[in-house]
């Protein structure tokens, strides 16, 4: 362990993002790796820089600002190795998030089966599907074909038929895949992904790739109960990251410099997904989240699974992408203040060209946190449907993206959570501000004691510890009462009314027991033994006792319903 | 510290790259004077196809006999009914193309004959010089005059005589801007928010509309026209800036370029007019730093649309009204109002001090 530490104490990881670039500093304090500083700046991939390394030097320069250290030398090198005067670092990473849009064709056979798994691992990382081909397809093979030149894909995911099952009709769909891909321009075909039946891979591989580059990888439906998408996921997102590659400058120039190839984020999401499901209770979930610029990333794990979820939308570069699957209602719903539903629609729509932008007023700000709850709630129900949650309860909730981590207030960033995920029983709530996961995803590999280690420092704000508590009674009816005894010995006692939402303070780092004496027809989802006081943590905004039921309801009054929301705003001292 | 620009100038050197998406044979050479729809390149892409499985239809069991049995070679010329393959002997079956067209590809013992081909081509879109020929691709095209970017285009490209009257700049869209004397004419009018007048546009038709604002519940119907539509401001009832107003208006009469393209912040394509003028215009920026006296557009509520001047730029972060961190500058509008805008939500619009309003 002194041996790692002793080769690369300083590390410098960078993450490119469509509309940020993170430069994230780690350093070894203590004998541990520890968080030192994050410096944020315009990623610059894009119009009129076209060069990923504009914006990292300006992420870098604010991160040496806040630290009061130079990392980079007068020509704009970087210092590498770290120097005795503390100048530099031992070792770079670089992960990629925010890239051109990547447009992914999918193959399988059985429309609820292959080909749906195909769908779902297409939807692993920042990619969006053009179309889907499977032998139930209703189209006429000339139709077919046309439709795939027409897609022009950059990527082609061709599952189907579980290991020694189907066969015949993969190589069939092999055949018209090779004889569509002769008809493109040779500098244009797209990289073929084969995740099916692993015995005609061979075959498969043989008829592709004259026309295209062929990767064969695990099946995706090995038997037809088993759905198995980690290897594919990690072969997928490498497929998206060449595309990227070729489409932005900068990434193959500093390559050389870094400890390990650049990766995908989406691929360095999931791996720390995965790790932190083994971690915490393999009963419950660790959920995270990632509300992005393009994308917005949902992951579920315990010791069991690991499902991830990439949509193509966010709070910037993808908010088109909002507008079109979410009803504005389903934004104005959440709003305090009376905003008539034509300024709503102007300000939602002004936003998808200007992606960027940031509210200056408080209504802005309003609309934005809105919009966040409205993806949120979106994406969990989406999660719901395809059975993607590894459990109900989860434990703990991360959350990232600049859009709720850098809302003004810890109890701004709460509500928009409890609205937005509505999770139930026990839910502590995680901010990773910094936006550490996939970089520590990325370091990992090569340094796997820097992610445990900065996991257990306070580099994730510990935002409450929230307990979901559902009755049946009439609003205003008490549905419990809790006891927050502190390590002192004191203790604080709430009563807790239906349709309420209380707190109980209990800082950073420190633990408390609750006691609950739950009202009839009052339960917590999850919890075993609801008599017995349980540990929990605390956080910024304390231990949360939120009895507003699930799903969360608003009278159909306008004024009932801001009324309503503003009661909840003001007992979370937002 | 750098801003985005909005390229507002009323006279400079403009250059813009007209490629194909695939590749094709450009149509110009270097000095070649163009004008705005004249095709620069071409490319001819296969958009139908007709699929036919030898191997299948015969019932063969591999594609090697299959592929013996084809008599014709990739290239080849076929008329509708035209043997493709057949079995020989007494009673030889036969596979026919059902359409005229080409073989494109014989593969596994199956066969694709390309029954239509789309042409795609790519214009000048404004009058210029090809300066520089892409090769396969295309060209570059310079010009010198007016130049506004805008914010959203309906994606098509147009030009005709500009057409500004002062009313229709400070008000909605009317039906009055579409009598018989505007066909084919640029209209420039603050916003429209009613469906009937851009089919009204539509039916004249129009060469274009240019617009401040627009209702966002209409972007579907004009992304359905063939005319172009620019709006310089984007969503809602925002006029057309001050300063772009005042270089339409100079302009009133002349031939304008409209390139109602969708902003592409990946290739840099952005919605915009050109005005081509026979003078030397200034050098193109792309990239400028952002300075105390500048003029910047502003793109977000609640001053969609509102010019003001840099006050004062600020190093690290400002916290605005809302509590919210950004890194912003503070700027003074029209109006003498001061607010700190996050860099994000502006634009520099006046590179070289050309606007004649009010000064700083």
């Amino acid at each position: 362990m002194t041996q790692a530490l002793a080769d690369a104490n300083s590390i410098l990881g960078i993450e490119i993002g469509s509309q940020n670039t993170r430069a994230i500093l780690f350093d070894v304090v203590e004998g541990r790796y520890n968080f030192l500083a994050s410096g944020m700046a315009t990623s610059t991939q894009k119009a009129p820089f076209f060069d990923i390394g504009e914006g990292i030097f300006a992420a870098i320069s604010q991160l040496q600002l806040l630290i009061g250290r130079t990392l980079v030398d007068q020509d704009g090198n970087l210092i590498m190795p770290a120097q005795s005067n503390g100048e530099g670092v031992d070792k770079l990473f670089l992960a990629v998030s925010g890239g051109p849009q990547v447009k992914t064709a999918t193959f399988g056979l059985l429309n609820e089966v292959s080909l749906e798994s195909a769908n779902r691992l297409a939807e692993t990382s920042y990619a969006v599907i053009t179309d889907s081909f499977g032998i139930n397809d209703r189209r006429s093979i000339q139709v077919q074909m046309e439709s795939l030149v027409k897609a022009r894909p950059d990527i082609i995911i061709f599952g189907g038929g579980t290991n020694r099952g189907a066969s015949r009709s993969i190589v069939r769909i092999a055949q018209m895949i090779a004889l569509t891909l002769s008809t493109f321009p040779k500098d244009s075909r797209p990289e073929i992904l084969f995740c099916g039946n692993r015995v005609v891979a061979k075959t498969v591989s043989e008829i592709l790739e004259k026309h295209a580059k062929v990767t064969v990888t695990a099946n995706i439906r090995p038997t037809l109960e088993i759905e198995d998408l980690g290897k594919s996921s990690e072969e997928y997102g490498r497929l998206v990251l060449n595309v990227w590659k070729k489409r932005m400058d900068g990434i193959s120039r500093i390559a050389p410099l870094c400890a390990e190839p650049p990766s995908i984020s989406s691929i360095n999401y999931q791996r720390m997904m995965r790790f932190l499901g083994k971690l915490y209770d393999p009963n419950k979930s660790v959920l995270g989240i990632d509300l992005g610029s393009a994308y917005t990333s949902f992951a579920s794990a315990n010791a069991n699974q690991c499902n991830v979820k990439i949509f193509p939308f966010g709070m910037g570069d993808g908010f088109e992408e909002v507008l079109n699957r979410i009803n504005i209602d389903d934004v104005g719903k959440w709003l305090i203040e009376n905003v008539p539903a034509d300024e709503l629609k102007e300000i939602l729509w002004q936003k998808t060209l200007t992606p960027g932008s940031i509210p200056v007023d408080e209504k802005g700000l309003a609309v934005e946190l809105a919009a966040a709850r409205a993806i949120l709630d979106h994406g969990m129900n989406e999660m719901r449907q395809q059975s993607l949650l590894a459990a109900n309860t989860f434990e703990p909730i991360f959350i990232s993206g600049s859009t709720i981590t850098h809302a003004p207030t810890p109890q701004q960033i709460l509500l928009t959570l409890l609205d937005g995920i509505q999770p139930v029983g026990i839910a502590p709530l995680i901010i990773d501000k910094h936006g550490l996961l996939p970089i520590l995803g990325a370091i990992a590999k090569s340094i796997a004691l820097l992610p445990v280690q900065v996991l257990e420092s306070s580099a994730f704000a510990n935002l409450a510890t929230v307990i979901n508590i559902e009755s049946k009674t009439s609003e205003g009816t008490p549905v419990a009462n809790a006891r927050l005894t502190y390590r002192s010995g004191s203790y604080m006692d709430v009563e807790v009314k239906q349709g309420s939402i209380a707190t109980l303070p209990l800082p950073s780092g420190d633990i408390g027991t609750i006691s609950l004496n739950l009202a009839r027809r009052s339960t917590v989802e999850g919890l075993i033994a609801p008599d017995e006081p349980f540990k929990v943590h605390g956080g910024v905004c304390g231990v949360v006792i939120d009895a507003r039921g699930r799903p969360l309801t608003f009278p159909k009054d306008e004024a009932a319903r801001r009324e309503r929301y503003k009661r909840w705003m003001f007992m979370l001292g937002a | 510290m750098n801003a985005s620009i909005a390229q507002t100038h009323p006279l400079v050197q403009i250059r813009r790259s007209r490629t194909l998406p695939v590749a094709g044979m450009v149509l110009v050479r270097v000095g070649q004077k163009v004008t705005t729809n004249e095709v620069v390149a071409e490319a001819e892409m296969p958009s139908q196809f007709h699929y036919v499985d030898v191997m299948r239809s015969f019932g063969l069991a591999t594609p090697i006999q299959a592929e013996k049995l084809i008599n014709r070679k990739v290239g080849d010329q076929v008329d509708k009914n035209d043997i493709l393959a057949e079995t020989g002997g007494v009673f030889s079956r036969i596979v026919r193309s059902p359409k005229s067209g080409t073989i494109l590809s014989i593969r596994n013992g199956q066969m694709l004959v390309e029954t239509e081909k789309s042409k795609i081509t790519v214009n000048a879109g404004f009058n210029g010089t090809v300066v520089e020929i892409i090769k396969d691709r295309g060209a570059v095209i310079e010009t010198n005059g007016v130049l506004i970017q805008g914010m959203w285009g309906n994606g098509k490209i147009g030009f005709g005589p500009l057409q500004v009257d002062e009313h229709q700049l400070v008000s909605e869209l009317e039906a009055s801007s579409f009598g018989l004397e505007n066909r084919g004419m640029v209209v420039c009018a603050a916003h429209c928010t009613d469906t009937k007048l851009i089919e009204s546009a539509a039916a004249l038709p129009v060469g274009g509309l240019i617009l401040g604002s627009m209702n966002a519940d209409l972007i579907k119907l004009a992304e359905k026209q063939d005319f172009p539509i620019l709006v310089i401001e984007g969503y809602g009832k925002t006029l057309i800036n001050d300063y772009a107003k005042q270089l339409l208006t100079a302009n009133n009469g002349r031939e304008v370029a409209v390139k109602a393209v969708k902003w592409n912040r990946w290739t840099g394509d952005r919605p915009e007019l050109i005005i081509s003028l026979p003078e030397e215009g200034d050098a193109y920026r792309e990239i400028v730093e952002l300075k105390p006296g500048q003029l910047v557009n502003v793109h977000t509520a609640p001053y969609v649309g509102q010019l003001a001047f840099v006050n004062k730029v600020t190093e690290g972060m400002t916290t605005l009204p809302n509590k919210i961190k950004a890194n912003a500058v503070r700027v003074k509008f029209m109006n003498d109002e001061y607010a700190a805008i996050p860099l994000n939500n502006l634009e520099l619009i006046d590179l070289d001090n050309r606007y004649t309003g009010k000064s700083a």
